[in-house]
């Protein structure tokens, strides 16, 4: 009798942890994959989770943006752009909303998206 | 202890295997649903902004036709372009200029929208506009003399409309500015509804515009940029068949050598740069140049204004953001927003009719 109530309460327990370690297994996010566009072409799909710190300068028609990536983050560190919006944007923080460099036509987003579109 | 070993690692691959069968049959029902019909996008850098065009259609025939729309536009309604249709007309000196049937349905169109909202939206405010810099990039702040004798020819109902031409006052100009993009988008979906799509988004810097619903029957998520912090998302607005248009002090400004800061959004009643508390304004509804004009407008008229506008005329919705970071909702998108995580906390206010 002792053994059965054991071995029901045994399996109980293992299903339980088994469904919570599934679910937390699926939940995991399939890695913080950024991709870097220029005037429309994809140039870089980076893995921030496994990128080393580094720095990349991407080039549009003679103008620079240097791209920093730290620490699993990514941002544009110095651009010669007129109005650098992209340096003060900082870290590209949010799944929903780009790193847009205007006048160098540089985008900078993560690749799952957690919105159909940005309102800005 | 193996059979437990042997126990647990089937049960996660059990669940493991729920959750796949679960995603494959999710996909099968939007792919049974849509024939051949698959994503295609298209991006680009038009009308000073980046612009991202997504469809759920059998080929990437809209999309092109969608691009060619963008730019034969673009040529036709630019401020900046020498050659556009409205440089033509700015250049005219008080001559009636002849022009192509969609400039001239804009700029009525535009017309009645600044009659609508008592001149709040206003596109003849071009020459003040110019002269802050807005559109060159020069930035300064004019002296108060030179505005006062600019607002002179500021004045949208002295311009002149005919069936195809157009007739400005010597000393005016006008920018369709606030229009534009609103107006590029209702082309862009009644093309996309031509071509028989039934699913589409479209993100014309920011001013986005919804065809339908998803493919599955679920509602777009819209994400609202927090007009305080612009990298990061204050709400999600899920919406169907509408237009989704912001007007923000932050999107374009200066800091001048006062220390104050200016944005491009300008009185057309002063001739300054709107400083009332408020820092965006998001206008929801079904056309997407009405939704331009409003955000423009309702953020020139101020909160009390913009509400009165939303009682009196019910056809459309908006979003107020303070400079404090309070949200006001109009009661008819209420149940569509919610706040992201980091803003749960804010001042949401609800306005009811």
């Amino acid at each position: 009798m002792k053994k059965t109530v054991f071995l029901i309460t045994a399996c109980a327990v293992v299903f339980l942890a088994s469904a919570v370690i599934s679910v937390v297994m699926l939940n995991a996010p399939s890695g913080d994959i950024v991709k870097i566009k220029s005037d429309g072409e994809l140039l870089y799909t980076i893995d921030l989770s496994k990128s080393p710190n580094k720095t990349i300068v991407v080039e549009y028609n003679g103008k620079k943006n240097t791209l920093e990536i730290k620490d699993h983050k990514i941002r544009v560190l110095e651009a010669d752009c007129p109005d650098k919006v992209c340096v003060n944007a900082g870290w590209l923080d949010s799944t929903a909303i780009p790193i847009i460099c205007l006048p160098n036509k540089l985008i900078i987003e993560y690749e799952n998206n957690d919105a159909d579109a940005a309102a800005r | 202890m193996r059979k437990f070993v042997v126990i647990f690692v089937c049960c996660i691959l059990f669940f493991c295997g729920c959750a796949d069968s679960a995603h494959e049959s999710a996909s099968d029902i939007s792919a049974a649903q849509s024939d051949n019909v698959s994503l295609h996008t298209a991006e680009l850098f038009a009308m000073d902004t980046y612009m991202a065009l997504k469809a759920y259609c059998a080929d990437d025939k809209p999309l092109n036709s969608a691009q060619a729309i963008i730019e034969m536009l673009e040529k036709e309604l630019s401020v900046t372009l020498p050659d556009s249709d409205i440089s033509r007309l700015n250049n005219a000196q008080g001559e009636k200029i002849e022009l192509n049937c969609d400039c001239v349905e804009l700029i009525k169109n535009a017309l009645d929208l600044c009659e609508r909202t008592n001149g709040a939206l206003d596109i003849t405010i071009y020459p003040i506009l110019r002269e802050w810099g807005f559109t060159t990039g020069d930035y300064k702040i004019p002296t108060p003399e030179n505005i006062r004798s600019l607002l002179t020819n500021v004045n949208y109902s002295a311009v002149w409309a005919a069936e195809n031409s157009i007739q400005l006052p010597s000393g005016y100009m006008i920018d369709l500015g606030a229009v534009a993009k609103g107006y590029t988008s209702d082309k862009i979906i009644s093309l996309f509804k031509e071509n028989g799509i039934t699913s589409a988004i479209i993100s014309l810097g920011g001013n986005v515009h919804a065809l339908g619903s998803k493919p599955d029957g679920s509602a777009w998520k819209i994400a609202l940029t927090d007009p305080n912090l612009p990298q990061t998302y204050i709400g999600n607005l899920e919406i169907v068949d509408k237009a989704v248009i912001t007007s923000g002090s932050y999107e374009r400004y200066f800091t001048g050598d006062d220390g104050t800061r200016y944005c491009h959004i300008i009185s057309p009643f002063d001739g300054y740069p709107v400083n009332n508390g408020i820092a965006s304004v998001t206008v929801i509804g079904d056309s997407g140049v009405l939704c331009d004009a409003l955000s423009t407008a309702l953020f020139v008229m101020g909160k009390e204004a913009a509400v009165e506008h939303w009682r009196k005329y019910c056809d459309f919705e908006m979003i107020i953001i303070t400079d404090a970071g309070e949200i006001t909702v109009t009661e008819g998108i209420q149940s569509n927003f919610s706040l992201s995580r980091p803003y749960e906390q804010n001042k949401l206010e609800v306005i009811y009719r």
